[in-house]
């Protein structure tokens, strides 16, 4: 199972890992039960620094995705996030929405790109 | 062991090496630039037509290179022959060893300085695999080995009589210090490139695998095996030894180095295979990392740095020692 991190993506490489992540859980990729390399691994295979990888992991832990467990390193947890609430879920999906509105795509194109974007989602996970 | 016994076993392990180092120029190391096809130098990506222009030379350069080496190796090998000093032979085979090792790195060095000094940069992939030790080191192996090294210096120190404690003293050096070089190699990594990152990720654990076994058998169990023959002839039996005796340490010693060099050549030629079309770690960089040198990482540098100097310093040190003198 593998991760891609691209070349041109502006966001920082910790968030890069998490999303990473968290889009092979949610395409049932990654189980619960399933064990993540150690950090040392993750940095080492990288070239980066330990820190920003234990900064992905702990974001991981933080949001209930990763339970991290003395000698089994980081366990995936469950498939779904702690419980949070509804207005910072959709929070992320507002923003979303907001781009596409403002690069003139209309309703319409909007919905019927959610919907494709959620079947590749399902059709990758092959679950939901 | 009489003189006539100790000529043969040289000239014995003289014959072995020779068409061992004749395959290896032939069939691995004359072609070895071009082992990921026309478009790389050592595995070093450069431009079309390269081989037209100034690959030539750097062809030239190396096919130079290899031949002095072998001509060193050659004119020692003479000498060996024409003065009959055939007590030199492990010095020959050691001494080449030694020199081909760095003349080889420092080439490839030399070309990534000049040729690969800024490669593209490529998305990179990660693999969630986790690594564990115990997957790719037997431990009872290694314990074993550490066994047989304790139960060789008991059997020098009580054998009552005068022994080399310089080569027994190197021989254990190179054979603990594979431990932390597979220890390395396991935690080494280099970057796995977002396309084709399966078959990237196969090579990379074949890679991994084939190194760690091949310095098991070339440069742990070999010495090994030295080091405990000549223990047990020291220790064990009485002076002089049963003809049978004499020869059973060579041959045993070289029976193993036979069969490293049959993995070796057995095992690049599949990672050869596995490579072919794929582009090399050595020609790109990831967005956040340089690219990779030996297609290998820091930890392994730093260990093989320690181990290859110790070995220098156990030869160079009684060389230095009597030329001051």
């Amino acid at each position: 199972m593998f991760l891609t991190l691209q070349d041109n993506d502006k966001r920082p490489i910790y968030q890069q890992i998490t999303d990473g992540i968290k889009d092979l859980i949610a395409r049932g990729e990654l189980r619960e039960g399933m064990t993540l390399p150690s950090v040392r691994q993750v940095a080492g295979d990288l070239g980066v620094n330990l820190n920003t990888v234990a900064v992905a992991y702990r974001q991981l832990q933080d949001e209930g995705f990763v339970t991290v467990r003395h000698g089994a390193g980081a366990v995936i947890s469950s498939r779904s996030a702690r419980p949070v609430e509804q207005a910072e879920l959709y929070k992320p999906l507002r923003t979303a929405l907001t781009q596409l509105v403002l690069s003139g795509l209309t309703g319409r194109e909007i919905v019927e790109t959610v919907r494709e974007q959620l079947a590749q989602l399902q059709q990758k996970g092959g679950t939901r | 062991m009489s003189a006539s016994n100790v000529v043969g076993v040289y000239i014995f392990i003289i014959c072995v090496i020779v068409p061992v180092l004749v395959y290896a120029l032939v069939m691995q190391l004359w072609n070895a630039p071009l082992q990921n096809g026309p478009g790389y130098f050592l595995g070093i990506e450069v431009p079309a037509g390269f081989y037209e222009g100034p690959g030539r030379r750097w062809m030239t350069g190396f096919h130079g290179m290899v031949v002095a080496l072998y001509g060193v190796c050659g004119v020692g090998l003479a000498a060996i022959i024409a003065t009959r000093r055939w007590e030199m032979t492990p010095l020959w085979a050691g001494g080449f060893a030694l020199v081909f090792v760095p003349a080889i790195f420092g080439f490839q060095a030399w070309t990534r300085h000049k040729l690969g000094v800024n490669p593209p940069v490529r998305p990179v992939a990660l693999a969630l695999e986790s690594r564990r030790m115990s997957d790719y080191i037997s431990w009872p192996t290694e314990a074993l080995a550490v066994a047989l090294v304790g139960l060789s210096w008991w059997l020098l120190l009580h054998g009552g009589r005068h022994f080399d404690w310089r080569s027994a003293l190197l021989q254990s050096w190179a054979v603990l210090g594979i431990i932390p070089g597979k220890m390395a190699m396991v935690r080494v990594s280099w970057p796995l490139s977002a396309e084709r990152t399966e078959e990237h990720f196969r090579l990379q654990e074949a890679s991994r695998r084939f190194w760690i076994r091949l310095f098991g058998i070339i440069f742990q169990w070999f010495f090994l095996v030295v080091l405990l023959g000549v223990a047990v002839l020291h220790g064990l039996l009485p002076v002089p030894p049963a003809p049978v005796w004499r020869w059973l340490v060579p041959a045993c010693s070289i029976a193993v180095w036979g069969y490293g060099m049959i993995v070796m050549f057995c095992g690049m030629s599949q990672l050869k295979a596995m490579g072919r079309n794929l582009r090399p770690s050595g020609s790109w960089k990831t967005p956040f990392g340089r690219a990779s040198c030996f297609g290998t990482g820091r930890a392994f540098y730093i260990w093989f740095a320690i181990w290859f100097g110790g070995i220098l310093a156990f030869i160079l040190y009684p060389l230095c020692k009597a030329w001051f003198k």
